[in-house]
């Protein structure tokens, strides 16, 4: 089964929680490739929080697929493939992406096939995501949201049941400041 | 260094990143930086960035994979430490 990620990053969080101009920072995190786009780019700040939510949408599909837990953003090679997508390389696995961003926030959502079959995302208010998630997968599958119930992985991803039926193979929530997002994959019931 | 001075000197670095107090009360050697203290994974660089400044060590690309937890972090600091 194909698996699924998404990262959302508040915009204006991040011009406080984090300094992308700080020693090493970049070094650390991005490729030489990745370095040189962000320095020669007409907005550093974004192509820099652009290319971390390509690389964290692409460890949250990883790793439900290979239920590990590591930090290595600099080993997942970004790069762009039109004005809202782009490819991510880990490990010689390929993550389509695709991703949307305004002043106030950037998402992305990754994926292992360029397919959208039964894909589902938005982005909202942090502390509501998980209602907002119960709410668009019930009305998906045609169940009452009540009845839906959200587990975790060992590492930590989240899955939904209804009535102890796995309904969602593949799904990512992301929280970052003032915004929550989701993504998620519904089963092919018969 | 002792594993209770790394401990205390890893707690002042991770403070201003924490987003779960109760989790940073009880830090001990179990933590995790993400599950325990809530710490946004876009602040885990500036915590390995910290801990190479306050310890006068460099942190590879292999060792920074595994910094998640303290437990993981001690281990790294007292291999670059001795090494």
């Amino acid at each position: 089964m194909d698996s699924i990620g998404n990262d959302i990053v508040d915009l204006n969080l991040a011009k406080t929680q984090s300094n992308w101009q700080r020693k090493g920072f970049l070094e650390k995190q991005f490729s030489q490739k990745e370095q040189h786009e962000i320095l020669n780019a007409e907005n550093p700040f974004l192509k820099v929080w652009l290319f971390w939510s390509m690389k964290e949408a692409a460890y949250k599909c990883y790793t439900q697929k290979f239920e590990a837990r590591f930090f290595a953003p600099q080993k997942f090679e970004c790069s762009f493939t039109s004005e809202e997508t782009g490819r991510v390389v880990f490990k010689g696995n390929v993550f389509y992406t695709t991703f949307f961003f305004n002043s106030f926030y950037v998402h992305t959502i990754a994926r292992e096939t360029k397919e959208e079959v039964n894909t589902f995302s938005a982005v909202g208010l942090p502390n509501t995501i998980d209602s907002d998630l119960k709410i668009k997968l019930a009305v998906e599958i045609g169940v009452s949201s009540e009845e839906i119930e959200k587990r975790k992985t060992g590492i930590g991803a989240p899955l939904f049941y209804h009535r102890e039926e796995l309904v969602t193979p593949s799904c990512s929530i992301s929280h970052h400041g003032n915004y929550g997002a989701f993504v998620f994959i519904v089963a092919n019931r018969c | 260094m002792k594993k209770e001075e790394i401990i205390s000197k890893l707690k002042t670095i991770v403070k201003p990143y924490i987003q779960n107090e109760e989790g940073f009360k009880n830090l001990n050697e179990d933590t995790d930086f993400i599950n325990d203290l809530e710490i946004n994974s876009a602040n885990l660089v500036d915590i390995i960035l910290d801990v190479e400044d306050e310890f006068k060590i460099e942190i590879d690309n292999d060792s920074m994979e595994k910094m998640l937890s303290v437990k993981a972090t001690i281990e790294v600091i007292q291999s670059k430490m001795n090494g």
